[in-house]
This record gives structure tokens, sequence and C-alpha cells, in this order.
């Protein structure tokens, strides 16, 4: 009786063991939630938002405190304004959302666009890497580039020497201006490219422009001066990208709208302006950084509905000025230093009475052959108020000159971060760069 | 819980089981897999339910259950009970055999006992002594004498409901019996077991009422996973788990799922704590095992109605110490401290001296605030009395200061009613259970209700067969506030508020609650001490900030069992648990977190099956060897459904509706995963002195599977154990000392899958944009949705972890089981743990699923129990259990010496190779020695604090930073001890337990932020203090000679809240507390009932730490991994509680 039952039961637990793979298998082990492959123009969004919200975020916010254009004034920001916070670890969060939202979706997105032959997708793709990567080791000098963002595949990617990188950044602009000049193949980005809604035109002047930036960095002023001029011709043609609203606002209305009170116009940059009687600018951005529906419409920097540029028709102009006049000076460079000023003008909310007004000081304009590189530079100083690229310009040329809030000087450079440091066997050792010190290859 | 509200609508219907195929039609569409069983527990279900839904009928079942007690013959035994001494035994039991018929004797010893016709026997027991069973077939008239014995052979339950003499276990197994949990006043049982049993340390997370507790048994067994035990209720598993909306360290105190269960439900609850002892379960009891088993009617069993009713008062225990002197505003070019209004927004507490401070009204006053700080009448909006300007130059009013702390927190209260009506006949019984929870919290608003209902019935048809099952259904409905690291959370704007700002603009604190203008000016922008920005005022957050939770569950089982003779009984047990966690939390336009408005709703469906069918049968081969053994399958599933809706951007204010918001967004979440095991276990005894028992289990996990190649055997895993338990006291001769001595040893092994289903596949998602300083935004952005690689990679080719254990333990019992010992020794290794493992981002992923993590664990329990006084009129007995357990994170992936688990950035939960679990990791001065050869992991090093002599630098004279974040505390505590007693003088009894543990350090995050506001009380004595040199060293090896100030410009430095350094403000946040003291009087029986108890107990009346804060029981990420984290928590609470039980 009891062998029948034992039996029994051994051969329903056999039947069980027959069913044990539609219990534990099939898909059940499978994200209902996420896929494991999306089209590329579910990517592009992600990462041209990403990158944008990046340059307008903590770029914007280091640089723009290290040139001294905002101060840190509470809680983490008074001591990053110190220099003593600005720890390794505060650069990790630029970092990884460099490589891990940009870099590495540009490589997937740049992957599935030439497999289908997306031209016009690849050369967005190549254009805006050349950028992000531009901005990387603008600050950080040597970096992973040639074997970065593999996953498992490399899992100490080597740090490539600056001047590589930009090599590399000079084949990528290239490559997407030829891409961008023949037909899209297949899809086009259209407007799923949320910078330029798929404008190739616009795009092939971008690459110029970027060209431009980095020619400068490298102190080739005529090759900088012929990329600028053949970027862009109005402040319309700017590469950014436009935030909605308060629902999605811009990087400085976020971080204000969280952070109230923390960072705060600076005086240095107020006492330039002031010396320089540019009040209608000064009476723009010298109000205390409150996000409210009060303040939002007059501080154009803070709004939610935020145009957050990442290459202008102004930096162009003053790139020109400043090529200009380091070869001598002709009115063309003067033209495009007064333009730079009146893009400003615009960019700050203002008209054409404030700028022929301001304009009319012989401080300001001094007339052709009296214009130095210091007008030039304070200039574009103000002129590209909280754009990343200040902080280059500054470690370029010293202007303007600025005293340092703690210690001996200014920052040269960020510190690599120290997550990278940790888990990258490649990475400089822990204490080896010293960020006051150890310049970044264009600015040995 | 679509299915259940379509069910609800069914059960209406009389004729069940058709309407069934349309709901198992509807839910089929979301599990295929157990249609079977699921109609099964569907029928069950429809059964109960129309019971409780037909009262009519329900009351014609009772009365039926009652005439089977009442028809039955009777006749009345009377008798007394004494001991061998000759003394009377007050409150000894008697019972009659085969029922729960019964009574205790009284103060004489004597009882009267009405017993039915057929009854044989008496079983009379007492604690302490020998139980023995009484003839009565022939006298109706009893003397019985009880000799002092040894309660030695204790029946356990252990693993799969299996019923073990303690003797035979290998393991340690500790029992915590129900009126234990009940007499502790906690309305949760997991709080219910702090102190009551060695090997577990349980935390509560917060003072808020409905506030979860963390429990892990043995320390940690998971790197990253769970590491709480498995819950197992009448033999399936329950759901445990505590669902965060709002993950880490902000959004509100959350519940874990045991506090579903009503505590007078609990008959006993044992802990298995070693992996020997859970093998049975495999997996899931990894982190050891609370086997809860509930109370049931019995059969031939009296009808029997218990009332019980408490209600408690609950306070705030402690908070940290604020200083009452400096006013809000800082120091001028000269260092001079000066006033700010709120109006300009400042955030600290760096202005004058408050007694050199008065009232002005004159807008014309140099000092007075801009045109903002005025209403339209030109009133100064932010005090009634006016603004502050220096003594002397305004109206002559000194400044007042406000207390904005205490009297906003109010006495909480709880009331808890509760009817339990049990009865049974000669087939069947039953237990009816009904209790209904009312509290509010120390913080107004604040509320938890709870209302459970549980039916278990027993049948057993015919002789062999055993039918039994449970339903529970509960329905807590929460009231929460939000906290933590948040800037809506009530105490960072409380505590950092300035003694010189009224947050309750002139009302008293009880009206204040109900009053608008508290909060709010008449535009609508928030009055707040930082002008609308900065924090919430907390009559704000409890007015415009709440957060709701309703929670519907219900979980059973169904047990049927049937013994075909001792060799062979089979048993199938099916079990359910079904949550609906639907949630909203309201941010109002204008809140700091969200000031455009916010309204997420947040559902939660967690659905839980679990079978097992077990063969066990047993018996002697001869008089020398006996033989047991198990064979079982289970399955188990879990789903996990989360649907969540955000709301931004509302359209006005005062209507707190999905429907006002311009941006709705919104995304679902499906975890799940299922098991199938197979174990088999087979035990032989040699003479009830040796025993052995040796197990194995096969799983098979979906976790380990890959979709895309899908191979059963890569899913499966195998562990064995094997136990012992040697009765050496048998070999000795009959003495008068040693009862009982055993020696117990075990080797096991558990194998586990990935903590997280869907490891192994690399997948995109929707990403949110942002560097974490300001809110993230999420997809879709102006209509554009956007996906992005995860930032975790998936392994295809991950396989199990395995822990490995060793325990070793001895049980002595002495002068009778007077005064007992056990101690127990565990070693273990977790093998090849499952983790994250980091990845440099340049890779352009975070981490990567790896088996790469090693962990060992160690420990030490003892339970020291005595009964140093037992006489007739005073009973004293007392227990000790002290825990030690130490986790050591030896190996993370190659080339890792660190793991995020939870914190901040400046101090962070981590793993950290060759430090403890959980490490508090993070910034830490500069030390001597740095980089040298003692420095060869991320330890602080040994030498003397560098002082900064950098005399440009801003923090000269400072400890100077360490790059390097470094190992800075250890949350776990060294030990813990729960000292036991109680206390019984005939009809009075008296209970305390004092709950020590030593050590584990917090990190005072409250401190740390409030020290940069300069409003704890530390920083208003510190930056009046004589310049004087830091202890230290300089750069060159000498002395620190540079006298400083601790003022402003120390604490907001690196040094001070915010900085980098985290070291300075790692407390040690251990305490010895007097959790639970208590004194009941038992009330006779009369006529009317049959007994019954009125009590007075108080929780938590008292601790003594050094922590320099609120309660250090606290932890800001709730019920996870990552513990030791203060970071402006709710304050926990101490409560006094009256209760009242009465049977009928």
């Amino acid at each position: 009786m009891k062998l029948i039952y034992s039996t029994g039961f051994l051969i329903f637990l056999l039947l069980f063991s027959q069913g044990c793979e539609d219990i534990v298998g099939g898909d059940i082990n499978r994200d209902p939630n996420n896929p494991t492959a999306v089209p590329v123009s579910a990517q592009l969004p992600a990462f041209q938002i990403a990158l944008a919200d990046e340059y307008g975020g903590l770029f914007s916010r280091f640089n723009g405190l290290l040139v001294q254009q905002v101060e840190g004034v509470a809680r983490q920001w008074s001591s990053l304004n110190s220099y003593t916070g600005l720890t390794p670890n505060r650069y990790d969060a630029s970092w990884n959302n460099i490589y891990e939202n940009v870099l590495n979706e540009l490589h997937v997105a740049r992957a599935t666009s030439i497999a289908q032959g997306f031209n016009h997708f690849e050369g967005i793709i190549d254009i805006m890497e050349a950028f992000t990567m531009m901005m990387a080791t603008d600050v950080w000098d040597d970096i992973p580039y040639s074997e970065a963002v593999q996953g498992v595949g490399n899992i100490n990617p080597k740090f490539d020497a600056q001047s590589k990188i930009y090599t590399a950044i000079n084949m990528l602009l290239d490559n997407g201006i030829s891409k961008l000049s023949g037909a899209a193949g297949g899809v086009a980005p259209g407007s799923k490219d949320v910078y330029y809604g798929g404008d190739v035109e616009n795009w092939i002047r971008a690459a110029h422009a970027i060209k431009a930036r980095g020619m400068l960095h490298n102190k080739n002023y005529s090759g900088a001066m012929s990329e600028a001029m053949s970027s862009f011709g109005g402040a319309a043609e700017n590469l950014g990208y436009q935030y909605p609203d308060a629902n999605s606002g811009g990087p400085w209305y976020r971080f204000n709208d969280g952070r109230t009170g923390d960072i705060e116009f600076h005086p240095t940059m107020k006492k330039i302006m002031t010396d320089l009687n540019d009040m209608d600018r000064l009476s723009v951005i010298d109000v205390i950084f409150v996000t409210d529906a009060s303040y939002t419409a007059s501080h154009p920097f803070i709004r939610p509905d935020y145009f957050q540029e990442l290459v202008t028709y102004r930096e162009m102009q003053f790139i020109i000025a400043e090529s200009d006049v380091r070869n001598g000076g002709t009115q063309l460079g003067y033209d495009a230093y007064l333009a730079g000023i009146k893009a400003s003008f615009e960019k700050f909310g203002l008209g054409d009475a404030e700028y022929d007004a301001y304009t009319a000081q012989t401080e300001i304009n001094p007339g052709l052959g009296s214009l130095t590189l210091e007008h030039v530079m304070i200039q574009k100083y103000i002129g590209l108020y909280l754009q990343p690229e200040v902080y280059n310009d500054y470690r370029r040329t010293n202007i303007p000159e600025l005293d340092p809030v703690s210690g001996p000087n200014v920052p040269v450079r960020w510190a690599i971060p120290q997550t990278e440091v940790l888990f990258n066997s490649n990475a400089p050792a822990a204490g080896s760069i010293n960020v006051f010190t150890d310049r970044v290859g264009w600015n040995r | 819980m679509l299915h259940i509200r379509v069910f609800i609508n069914y059960i209406r219907d009389v004729n069940c089981r058709e309407k069934i195929w349309i709901v198992r039609n509807h839910f089929s569409k979301h599990n295929d897999l157990f249609n079977g069983f699921f109609n099964l527990y569907l029928l069950i279900k429809c059964f109960f339910i129309k019971i409780i839904l037909n009262m009519k009928k329900f009351t014609l079942l009772l009365l039926m259950l009652f005439s089977i007690t009442v028809v039955m013959a009777q006749r009345t035994i009377t008798g007394i009970v004494f001991d061998d001494t000759g003394e009377a035994l007050i409150g000894a039991n008697v019972l009659v055999k085969e029922s729960t018929l019964g009574t205790i004797t009284d103060v004489d010893g004597n009882f009267t006992l009405e017993v039915p016709d057929g009854a044989s026997f008496l079983i009379i027991s007492f604690t302490g002594y020998e139980t023995q069973e009484y003839d009565i077939s022939n006298t109706n008239n009893v003397s019985i004498t009880l000799s002092q014995g040894e309660i030695l052979d204790e029946i356990v339950v252990t693993a799969l409901g299996i019923k073990r003499t303690e003797k035979a276990l290998g393991y340690s197994v500790q029992q915590v019996k129900g009126d234990e949990i009940s007499r502790s006043g906690a309305s949760s049982a997991v709080d219910a077991l702090v102190g009551k049993a060695s090997g577990v340390q349980i935390t509560r997370s917060s003072g808020s009422v409905g506030g979860g507790s963390r429990i892990v048994i043995r320390g940690v067994t998971s790197m990253t996973g769970n590491n709480q035990p498995l819950i197992v209720i009448d033999g399936v598993r329950t759901n445990n788990q505590t669902l965060l909306s709002q993950a880490g360290t902000a959004g509100t105190a959350a519940s874990n799922r045991l506090m579903d269960l009503n505590p007078d439900d609990i008959e006993s609850m044992n802990i298995l704590k070693g992996a020997a002892a859970t093998a049975l379960y495999g997996t899931a009891g990894a982190s050891g095992v609370v086997v809860i088993t509930t109370k049931k009617g019995a059969l031939n069993q009296q009808f029997d109605v218990n009332f019980s009713s408490s209600v408690s008062f609950d306070n705030i225990t402690q908070m940290i110490d604020l200083q009452n002197i400096f006013a809000q505003g800082r120091l001028d070019g000269n260092g001079v401290p000066f006033h700010r209004d709120p109006s300009t927004g400042e955030s600290g507490s760096w202005g004058p001296n408050i007694a050199n401070l008065e009232y002005s009204n004159d807008p014309n006053h140099p000092n007075a605030p801009g045109a903002s700080a005025f209403n339209a009448e030109g009133q100064y909006k932010f005090d009634r009395n006016g603004f502050l300007v220096p003594k002397g130059t305004g109206d002559g009013v000194s400044a007042n200061t406000y207390n904005n702390v205490d009297p906003f927190f109010k006495t909480g209260n709880s009331f808890t009613n509760s009817i339990a009506i049990s009865g049974g006949g000669k087939a069947a019984s039953f237990r009816l259970s009904l209790s209904d929870l009312r509290a509010t919290g120390v913080v107004p608003r604040e509320k938890y209700d709870r209302k459970t209902v549980k039916l278990a019935s027993t049948l057993r048809p015919v002789e062999g067969l055993t039918i039994s099952g449970s339903v529970n259904y509960t329905k807590s409905d929460y009231v929460r506030v939000q906290q933590g690291s948040n800037t809506s959370g009530l105490l960072l704007g409380m505590l950092r508020t300035p003694i010189s700002f009224d947050n309750t603009n002139g009302f008293s604190p009880a009206d204040a609650v109900d009053e608008n203008s508290t909060h709010q000016f008449s535009d609508f922008r928030q009055r707040n001490y930082r002008g609308g920005g900065g924090y919430d005022n907390p009559y704000w957050i409890i007015n415009k900030a709440l957060g709701v939770e309703d929670v519907n569950r219900t979980f059973g089982n169904v047990n049927v069992e049937y013994q075909f003779n001792n060799w062979a009984t089979v048993g199938v047990n099916v079990g359910y648990d079904l949550t609906s966690d639907s949630r909203k939390q309201d941010f109002e336009i204008g809140s700091r977190t969200n000031t455009t408005g916010r309204i997420r709703l947040d559902e939660f469906n967690t659905q839980q099956f679990d079978y097992v069918f077990t063969l066990v049968g047993n018996g002697q081969v001869n008089d020398d060897f006996g033989v047991s053994y198990l064979l079982g399958a289970n399955i188990f599933s879990y789903n996990n459904n989360r649907t969540n809706v955000i709301g931004t951007g509302l359209v006005f204010p005062g209507f707190l509706d999905i429907s006002n918001a311009t941006q709705v967004t919104s995304f679902q979440n499906v975890i799940r995963n299922s098991q199938v095991g197979f174990v088999g276990q087979i035990e032989g005894s040699y003479r009830n002195m040796i025993y052995l028992t040796a197990s194995a289990r096969q799983d098979y996990d979906s976790r380990l599977g890959n979709p895309e190649d899908f191979q059963l055997s890569q899913t499966g895993f195998f562990y064995p154990s094997v136990s012992s338990s040697f009765i050496f006291s048998e070999l000795m001769n009959d003495n008068s000392v040693l009862s009982l001595g055993k020696l117990r040893f075990s080797w096991a092994q558990v194998g586990s899958p990935p903590p997280n289903s869907f490891s192994t596949q690399s997948v995109f998602v929707s990403p949110l944009v942002g560097d974490g300083w300001g809110p993230r935004i999420g997809f879709p952005i102006a209509g554009q949705s956007g996906f992005d690689q995860a930032a975790r990679l998936g392994n295809p080719n991950l396989t199990p972890e395995l822990t490995t254990t060793i325990e070793v333990g001895v049980d002595l019992r002495f002068l009778k089981g007077r005064l007992g010992l056990d101690a127990t020794y565990y070693n273990g290794t977790v093998k090849d743990a499952i983790l994250p493992a980091s990845l440099p981002r340049s890779t352009g992923f975070q981490d990567v699923w790896l088996n790469a993590g090693e962990m060992t664990s160690k420990g030490i329990e003892i339970t020291l129990s005595a009964n140093p006084v037992r006489t007739s009129s005073f009973d004293w007995t007392t227990q000790v259990n002290f825990t030690k357990s130490e986790n050591i994170v030896t190996e993370l992936a190659p080339g890792i010496e660190r793991l995020f688990l939870a914190g901040f950035n400046s101090a962070g939960s981590y793993l950290v190779k060759g430090n403890q679990y959980g490490a508090i990791f993070g910034g830490a001065y500069l030390r001597e020695g740095a980089g040298g050869a003692d420095d060869t992991s991320l330890n602080i090093p040994g030498g003397a604090v560098v002082i900064n002599d950098n005399p440009n630098s801003s923090e000269y004279g400072y400890q100077a930073v360490d790059p390097t974040q470094r190992a800075i505390g250890n949350p776990n505590p060294d030990f813990i001890v729960g000292w036991n007693n109680s206390f019984t003088v005939g009809r009075i009894s008296a209970n305390f337990l004092l709950d020590w543990r030593q050590g584990g350090d917090l990190w005072n995050g409250t401190a740390w932020a409030l020290s940069f506001f300069g409003r704890s009380q530390f920083t208003a004595e510190t930056r009046v203090e004589s310049p004087t040199a830091i202890e230290g060293v300089l750069s060159d090896g000498t002395p620190n000679n540079i006298p400083v100030v601790r003022d402003r410009n120390y604490w907001t430095s690196s040094l001070g809240g915010f900085g980098s350094v985290g070291e300075q403000f790692v407390q040690d946040g251990g305490w010895v507390r007097l959790r639970e003291v208590g004194v009941s009087y038992s009330l006779p029986k009369t006529k009317a009932f049959k007994g019954g108890s009125i009590g007075i107990s108080g929780r938590n009346l008292w601790f003594n730490s050094a922590y320099d804060g609120i309660d250090p029981e606290t932890s800001l990420t709730g019920t996870g991994n990552g513990q030791g984290f203060d970071y402006f928590n709710m304050p926990s609470t101490k409560s006094v509680i009256v209760k009242l039980s009465v049977d009928f």
C-alpha cells in the first residue's frame, strides 16, 4: 500500500520536473518594460538633450564659478567656490554624463546608422561626438577615447593624449560634413533632431564653428578665422536646444529651483561691467537668483524655456575678432568685434538703443588700430556669460585678470573624477594631478 | 488589483462558480502559469468570503458549531493541584486531552471543569513542572501532585512546518510565544521581536506612525540583495517587502508588509537562524526564516470569545540640540554679524545675538527690508511684531525667540480593538478574529489605520485527513509626511528655521495646524523663513505636501494532509498573498521640491503564490534506531506590477488632482520571478541520543534564465546540508545538576539566484536627464520620447551565489531546567556573490552584474535563561539574549575596492574591501601616513591629523582634507543584548526588557547640515570660543600652533556642513534602552467571563546614548541595506499602552 502511494508521489514529482521549464523559463526573465534594442531615432533626442543639459549644467556652473561670473554662496557651493570643495568626486557626475549618457549612446547610434545607411544621422552623430570630446578634453586633458565605451569589452580604457583627441575631433567633423553634404539615405532625422530639426545646412555651419573653436584653442588663428567665417551667419543658426517649459525647464532654472540661494551673481563680473559702464546688460543679470514667476521673465538665463546654446554666432564673431587682432587688426575683425557685442545684447534681451549707447563709448569702441586683445576678450567674457567656453578663454589669455578665491591661482583644469581613478587601472593615480598647476595640452 | 475588484463584484452573486471563468479569463492575460491553482484559490476564497458577507448564514454556522459543544453530554470535574513540596499551584493548566477544553487553577490550587462525557484524561501542566496525564474515567474529584521537572523535550516548528523535538535539532532555533508578542505593546510583529531572540537585529526606521522596521538574522547574507528573513505564515511564504515610491534618501516613511498581520493572531514565532535550519526553504531562506504560526480553533473546544482593547499614547523621544541665541543673518565684511530678514532668502543663523534686537514697523528705518517683505497694505508680512532692527533703533519691543520644534509635535494616539471567536466540534474548528487599529502620529495629520479579518478553520472529516486553511484580509491606510533629504522634508525646514522666525505666524501650535496663513500668503506664495525659497514650512508640508497610501491585502493558505500511517503523510499547502498598494503624493504649487506643483499616483500590485507538496514519515526501525524522511516539491511565483503616473505643472492651486496637471508622464514596471524546488531530507536517530540529518535541494530559478537562449540547466542549482545533535547527558548518570547536555553541529550550503529579476539582459531605458543638483527631467520632453542604454549591464552568464556555513552549538540545562545556556558559534562564507561590479564610466556603463563578491560572516549567539525564584507566591524568570555578528567584505570584483549601497557623496554606505558590511565611507581629515605603507586600503591612516598651514588658504589653521575618501565608520553594532524579565505575584505579573546595543556608528547628517546654518547648539558655543589651535600637526610635522575660532567660516568650509569631510559627524549610535516595561493583573474567572487581564505597559520609555541627535534607532534609507544614516530623520517615539483583554 505505502509503496503504491510513494511511487505515486514520485511520479507526481516527475511530472513537476517536466513542467519546470514552463514555470521558470520562457519570457519570465525578460524585462517587459525596457527594450533590448531601439531605433536610432528613439536615441537621438535622449543624447541631444543629455549633452545640452550637461553643457548648460555642471559645465556652465563650474566654469562660471572658476571665472567668477557666478559665486557659490551656500551649502556645497560655498566650498566649491573656495576651491577646497573641488575634490575629485565632485566631477563624477559630469564625467558620467559625458561617457555614459552621450558618448556611449553616440557609439551605438553610429553603428545602427552606418548599418542602415542613415547618412544624416551619422553626420549629426559625428559632429556631436566631436563637440563632446572637445568639451571633455578641454577640462580634463588626456582622457579615454580610442578604447572608451566598449562596456565589458575593455574595462580599463587607456587615456589618449589630448593631441590625438583633437586629431580625432577634426576627422569626425570632416566626416560629419561629408555625410551631411550627401543624401540622407533611408530615414532622415527630421523632428527627431531636437537641435536643428534635421536642417543639414545648419549642421554643416555648426561643424565649422566647432572646428573654429578647436583651432583657436590650439593657436591656429588663421584656421580658426576661416572656419568661423564658414560658420553661422546669424544668431538664428546657433547650435543649441530649446527647453520647452517649466515641466522640462532649462539647466539653470532647474538648478535654481532645487538649490535656491546656493549660487548668485559674482561681484567680480559686476565690477568688470560697472567699470565699463555696462549698466544695461548688468541690470539684466545682476539680480538675486530666485526661481519664481516674477523673476524668471526678467532673468534670461534662469528661464524655464531657456535656449541652451552649445556654440554660437557671437562666439564666432569674437573668434574672428581675436584672430584678426592677433594678426595686427583689420576692419573685418573690428566689425566682427562689434557684431559679437550686438549679438550679445540681443541674447540679453536688449535692443539697438542700448547697444548704440554702449558702443558709443570710446572705451568700448576705440576705433580700428586701437582695438586690443583685452577689448575682445573682455567683451567675449561678458558676451558668453555662463557659456563654459569662457573658462577656456581665460586659461588661454588670462583675461580678465582674476583674484583667486583662495590659494595661489585659479585652478587650471578639472580633476580626474574619483570613480574613474578608483575603477580604471589606466587612470592617473590619485593625487598625481595638481589642478592648480597641471595645465591641459593646448594650455601648456 | 483589478481582478479583486472584479471578483468582489461577482461574489455578491450566489452562483460563484460560473463567474470564476470570467474572472479567470481576465486574469489569464496576466499570468498563464497558475490558472489551475488560481481556480482552486478562487473557489476557496469565494467560499470564505461568501461566509463573511452572508452574515446570516455565518451566524447559522456559528450556532451550529456552538450547538455541537452544548449538545454534548457533560459532567463536572473538580480538583486541586499541588507541587511536590505540598504547596498549592496557582495558575496550573488543566486541559481535557485531545481538546482545548480547559481551565487554570485558582489561588488555592482548585479548579472546576465541565468535561464531555467521553473524556477520559486530563492533562495538567505548569511551567517548570513535568506535565502529567490524569485518568478521570472513574472519578469526578481529583487531587494531583506535579513534580518539578524538565521541559527539555519541547516540540518546535521547523522548516516546512515540520514539528520536531528540540533535542533532535543540529542547529539553533528560538521560539517566541504569542503572549510575549502581545505583551510588548507593539502594533507590528517585527517590532515586538526586539530583544527576544539572539541573533536577531531589528531597527525601526522612523518615528512616523506606520513606519517600517528592518529585521536581520545573523547579519547580512547578500551583498546587494534582500537581507531580511523569509516570513512564513502557516507554512507558506508571506510578503514582508518595503516598497518605496521615492528611492534613497528622500520621501515618506514606508511600511514593511508584515505590519499587516494583527499581532494578536500570532500563536508563536520561531526564528530559524542558520543555513541548516533553513535548508528546506532553499534560496528564499538564505537570510533566515521567521516561522509564524497563527492561532486557530481546536477540536472539541468550547465556544470562546476574546475581546481586547488597548490605547496608547506616543511622544517623540529626543531631538537634536538647537541654539536659541543667534538670529537669522550673516557676517558683514568686517566679520560683524548682522540680521537679514526672511525676504532676503538668508539660510543661516549667523546673525547677531537676539538679545540685541528689537522690532520696528517703520518702513523708512535704515534696516527696513525690501518692498517684497510688505503686503499691499504696507504691513510687514513675516512677523506680526515687525521686522528686526538693532536694539535702541526700533519700537522698544524686544525680539522674541520662537521654539519651532517641540510644540509642533503632539501626542500620538492609537486605539486598538480586537475580537476573536473560536470554537470546535468533533470534526471541525474555527477561529475568527477582527481587529481595528486607529493611530495618529506625533506629527499632526499623520495617520495609520489598520483593519484585519482572519478566519482560520480546520476540518477532520475522516480519520487521517486534515484540511485546514486561513484567510486574512487587511486594509491599511496611511497619511504620511515627507522626510529626510528633501526640501519638502519635515525636519529639514523645521530644524533650519532660525530662532527669530515663527513658523506658526503667531498662532498656538494646535491652531496653527489648520491655519492657512501660517504657511501661505494671500498671493499663494509660501510663507517660510527664506522668503518662499529654501525649504517648506512644516505647516505647509502637513497641509499641502501629504502622501496617502491605501493598502488592500489578502493572504492565506489551504493545507490538506492525509496520513496513511506513521510512515507516510502526504500534504499539499497552497498559499496566496495579494497586495494592492495605491498611493498618492501631493505637492501643491509652491512646494519647494516642485514649485510648479506635482501629483504622483503610484500603484503597486504584488502577487505571490506558494505551493508546497510534502511526503513525510517516521518511525522506529528497532528499539535503537529511528528514521524519518521528507520528500518535497515547491513552486513559488512572485509578480509585482507598478504603475506610476506623475502630473506636473498644475494649472491653479487648491486642486490636487491629476486633471489639473499640464504634463502627465507615466511608466510601468513589472518585476517577476518564479522558482521550482525539490527537496529531500532524511534523519536517523540512535537511542534518542544521537541524531543525524541530511538534506539536499535542487532549485530552478527564473532569475538565472537567459530569455534569448533559455536552458533549464542554467537556472538549476543544487546544495546539501548535514546536521547532527548529540545528547551527551544521556550517557551520564542521572544527576540533579545537569539535566540536559547537548552538542550540535551543522554544515550547510545555500545557493542563491541573482537578487534582481532581468539581470541577464542589457536593456534600453527612458532616462532622466540631469546632474543631480536640481530636479531631473524625464521623457517625453516637448513631445519627444527618448531612450538610452541602461547604466547597468546585464550578464547572461550569471551563476548562483553559494553560501557555506558551519555552525556548532551547545545546549545545557541545569537544575531540572531552571537554568539554561544555549550558545552557538557560526562561520560562513558567501562565494560568487552576485553584485553590480563597478566599471569606470569611460566604459560607457556604471556597472555590470557579476559573480564577483566574497564575504565572510561569523558570530556568537548566547541565550541564558533562568528561573531564579519559583515559589507558589512569587515567580521570576529571566532571559538574556546576546548577539554578535560580523560580516567582512573580502572580495569585490577584481581591482574594485568599494561599492555604493546608499547615502550621500560626503558620507555613504559602501561595501569596502576588508571592511565590515555597509561601512560608512566618505571624506576624512588628512593624516600623516596617507599614501604610505600603512595606507594599503581605504581605512583611515593611523597618523596625526594634518593642519592646513597654507596662509593663502581660506581654511588656514583648519584640518586639511584627505583627497581620498575613506571608510570613516562602521554602522554594525559590536554586539546586542536583550535582557527579559518577568515576575508573577499572585494575579499580578510584571515584565521589563532592557535592550543594549553596543557600538554601531551613525552619520549625523543633521548635525552636519545644521552646523553649516549655525543652527546647532554646538555652533553657538564654538563661534564665541577664544582662538585655539586645533589638535594636529603642521605640514613639517610640528604640533599645530595656529589659533582659530570655529565660526561661520569654519562651519561653512570643507570641515563643516555640506563640506567634503564627513568624518567629524560620525558618532557612536549605541544605546541602553528600556524597551519594554509593564504590569498586568489577571482577572478572576466569574460566571460572566472566563478570565482576562488588564495591564499598562511602556515601550521605549528611556534610553541612554552618546549619540548627539535624535534617538539613534533610526534609518534614513528605511529597511534597505544601507544603514547608519541620520539626515533630518523623524525622531522615534515612546509609548504608554493600556490594554484590557477579556475572555467570554
